[in-house]
């Protein structure tokens, strides 16, 4: 018994029709974290989208959730936003609960863990990112799975151009695939930590590409910088196309 | 055998029902327009190219020649409305020779809207087309799945909802060519910078009564890239050369071979 | 197999529509056509002045309903084999509607696997004077008085039936087929526009159009 490719109603099965509810929706965007040696940022274009269409060229994603800790999560707008809500949320709780003890960067990023597990099986769709200072006060980042794996680590981008930009950053954040000129091969490229002066420009540069080669990201760059001072936040305009 | 080959039709079926994505074609997202006006007719395209949520090319041509006179702007699968311009615009040709006269848009219309039917709108082609013949302007577009529709001014492509409002704002009738062209390009730009399926530049191509077509390619660019903070350059040496070999393809030998080369000729006996 | 079950009620993916309201009726000097201007793909109107009375011979046209493509196709072969069918004619004899009808009825029946289609055909000609022939989805042909079909004409069934009158004057005709195709418009979402008139008389064809703010009054 053979089946033939023309026999009608064949095409139309092919494609099944949904019946269910999907809960979720990609809004587009694209963030990035960087750490440095007594400084850290978290940067995220301004975007948001639906299918071919632009809801908003200006809707902040990076939060300071406060004790110097800076926020994001990005991918589907509803989940990130409840997510960072019931974060604020339980910071409140823990200062009011402990005499206003400060929440380290490693307690966060622990509680960010359970956060997000505690919905495993209907996950918070989103590529979570936190930066900060450490104990010894250097530059923090830490990037989670939507199910609460996370990691510390130097850098790392979220979202729809994440796999544009990741690549870029390991060259020229981790030196990858970079060797002394003249060891042939044998010597890489010692690491160093970068300034912030150039962490901005590696960042302006990461957002403006992903602005020419990813549909969804644009409109505009807002930038989050933690230091021992504070938190300071700069915003630059992207083509809007 | 002529026409397409669906040998890899069932295959692929099988292929797809084992959970294997189809490869992505170039692309939906495009904004074209056209719109008439005394005297002539004119359209006009974006130049993102887009597979899936990626830009494939930031200035494509989405603008082609059917004959010298009669253009068309395409929106759609990439490849089937250059494809299938090609082809019509190789028989408008021969059409024109065959009947010694100059092609005509409806002609060009008529063969395009056929050929689009035949295939059931497996053909991923949305045109507009448009030019002057023997017979005055004339502004039309053709759907993929082959019907056709014909109007003072069109959009079709992602964005044609965000031009199609310029146009149904701003359009007035009996208009010069330069208000045209300004309605169309906004009308494009419209769809750049609200849809994300389109973007970068604006071609524009002008055909009036009596005159050569005029393509304007990149008429508007409101989209150049600003200068990259930093430079890329490496070091010589950065990449590591693992290993190198160097061969001769080709030998080149030069001998000079002279024959029986003429001694000083006798002139007379 | 447990009985015939053939999917037509719906068009390929992205496929433009004619979610019409349309009709024709005979009165004394002869047939008009009606027709909405919409043509739709899903909710976006595609055309908003669309024409839907497609002239098939000097005085014979059709309305068409369904899929654009189809219609537009099957129109364009039916144009077609009519020109060649009246070239074979006596001279000055034109061909009736009857041929017309029979033509797209043929071609809707075999295809009626592949086609979209549901045709309202009508015309005048000396033997039969006015005429009309309803050619609905499956390829059947019936001859009426006066036909209504389209998504909008649900809504016109009763109406229709209660006000129709044989051999109506030209004026009360229009009225007629206004009235209806307002109500039409007015319930049916994928209807709208302006309404076109065809009017197929000894005297030869006579095109109307009547805007939104006229025919809502």
């Amino acid at each position: 018994m053979t089946t033939i490719a023309s026999e009608y109603g064949n095409e139309n099965n092919s494609v099944p029709i949904e019946h269910r509810f999907n809960p979720y929706s990609d809004n587009g965007g694209t963030v990035l974290g960087i750490a440095g040696e007594d400084f850290a940022i978290l940067a995220g274009d301004t975007r948001i989208v639906s299918g071919y269409n632009i809801d908003s060229r200006y809707e902040p994603k990076v939060f300071d959730v406060g004790d110097n800790i800076v926020m994001t999560a990005n991918g589907f707008a509803a989940d990130g936003a409840a997510l960072i809500d019931r974060f604020k949320s339980a910071f409140k709780w823990y200062k009011f609960d402990n005499n206003n003890k400060k929440l380290t960067i490693q307690s966060a990023a622990r509680y960010i863990q359970h956060l997000l597990y505690g919905k495993r099986f209907f996950p918070f769709y989103v590529s979570t990112l936190i930066a900060g200072l450490d104990e010894e006060g250097k530059g923090a980042v830490y990037s989670y799975d939507p199910v609460g794996s996370y990691e510390r680590e130097q850098c790392r981008a979220g979202g729809a151009a994440a796999s544009l930009i990741m690549p870029f950053l390991d060259n020229q954040v981790n030196f990858k695939n970079q060797f002394e000129p003249g060891s042939d091969g044998r010597v890489k490229k010692p690491l160093r930590y970068l300034s912030l002066e150039e962490v901005l420009a590696l960042v302006r540069d990461a957002f403006t590409s992903a602005t020419e080669r990813h549909i969804q990201v644009g409109d505009g760059l807002e930038v989050l910088i933690v230091t021992k001072d504070g938190i300071k936040k700069v915003y630059y305009p992207l083509k809007r196309d | 055998m002529a026409g397409l080959s669906f040998d890899n039709y069932q295959r692929n079926q099988y292929i797809c029902a084992k959970g294997h994505a189809q490869p992505k074609a170039t692309s939906t997202g495009t904004t074209i327009v056209g719109c008439k006006f005394n005297g002539g007719v004119v359209i006009a395209a974006d130049t993102r190219a887009t597979a899936g949520n990626i830009v494939a090319d930031k200035n494509c041509e989405k603008l082609h020649r059917l004959a010298p006179r009669i253009w068309c702007a395409g929106a759609g699968t990439a490849a089937d409305t250059e494809m299938v311009t090609q082809l019509i615009a190789l028989n408008l040709e021969l059409h024109g020779m065959w009947n010694d006269r100059q092609p005509r848009v409806i002609t060009a219309l008529t063969m395009l809207k056929q050929h689009l039917f035949k295939y059931q709108g497996h053909l991923g082609a949305y045109l507009i087309c448009a030019g002057v013949d023997p017979t005055g302007a004339h502004l039309m577009s053709v759907q993929a799945h082959g019907s056709t529709d014909i109007g003072e001014y069109q959009s079709l492509g992602s964005g044609s909802l965000a031009a199609m409002a310029v146009l149904e704002t701003k359009w007035k009738p009996n208009m010069t060519r330069d208000e045209a062209v300004l309605l169309c390009a906004e009308a494009i730009e419209s769809g750049i910078w609200n849809d994300l399926g389109s973007g970068s530049n604006v071609d524009v191509c002008v055909m009036e009564v009596g005159k050569d077509a005029e393509l304007l390619r990149n008429y508007l660019t409101p989209n150049v890239r600003a200068p990259k903070e930093r430079s890329y350059k490496f070091p010589r040496g950065t990449t590591a050369i693992l290993r190198e070999s160097i061969r001769e393809i080709v030998d080149v030998e030069e001998t000079v071979i002279e024959f029986n080369k003429p001694e000083a000729m006798e002139v007379d006996a | 197999m447990n009985g015939i079950s053939v999917d037509i009620n719906h068009l390929k993916k992205g496929e433009v529509s004619l979610g019409t309201s349309i009709m024709a009726v005979t009165y004394k000097d002869g047939v008009i056509l009606g027709a909405d201007s919409r043509t739709t793909t899903g909710t976006y109107i595609a055309n908003r002045v669309t024409d839907k009375l497609t002239q098939i011979h000097d005085t014979i046209y059709c309305c068409r309903s369904g899929s654009a493509a189809d219609t537009q196709a099957v129109a364009d072969i039916v144009k077609y084999y009519l020109q060649m069918h009246a070239s074979q004619l006596p001279p000055g004899e034109t061909p009736t509607t009857k041929v017309a009808a029979s033509v797209f009825q043929e071609i809707c029946y075999t295809n009626k696997d592949g086609l979209t289609a549901g045709i309202i055909c009508a015309g005048y000609d000396k033997k039969n004077k006015g005429s009309v022939y309803s050619i609905p989805i499956g390829g059947s042909i019936h001859q009426q008085e006066y036909a209504i079909a389209g998504s909008g004409s649900t809504f016109i069934y009763g109406w229709c039936d209660k006000n129709y009158k044989r051999d109506m004057e030209r004026d009360e005709c229009i009225t007629f087929i206004k009235t209806a195709l307002s109500e039409a418009i007015k319930w049916d979402g994928s209807s709208g526009g302006v309404v076109r008139m065809v009017l197929l008389t000894e005297k030869g064809v006579e095109r109307l159009i009547f805007y939104p703010d006229e025919y809502q009054a």
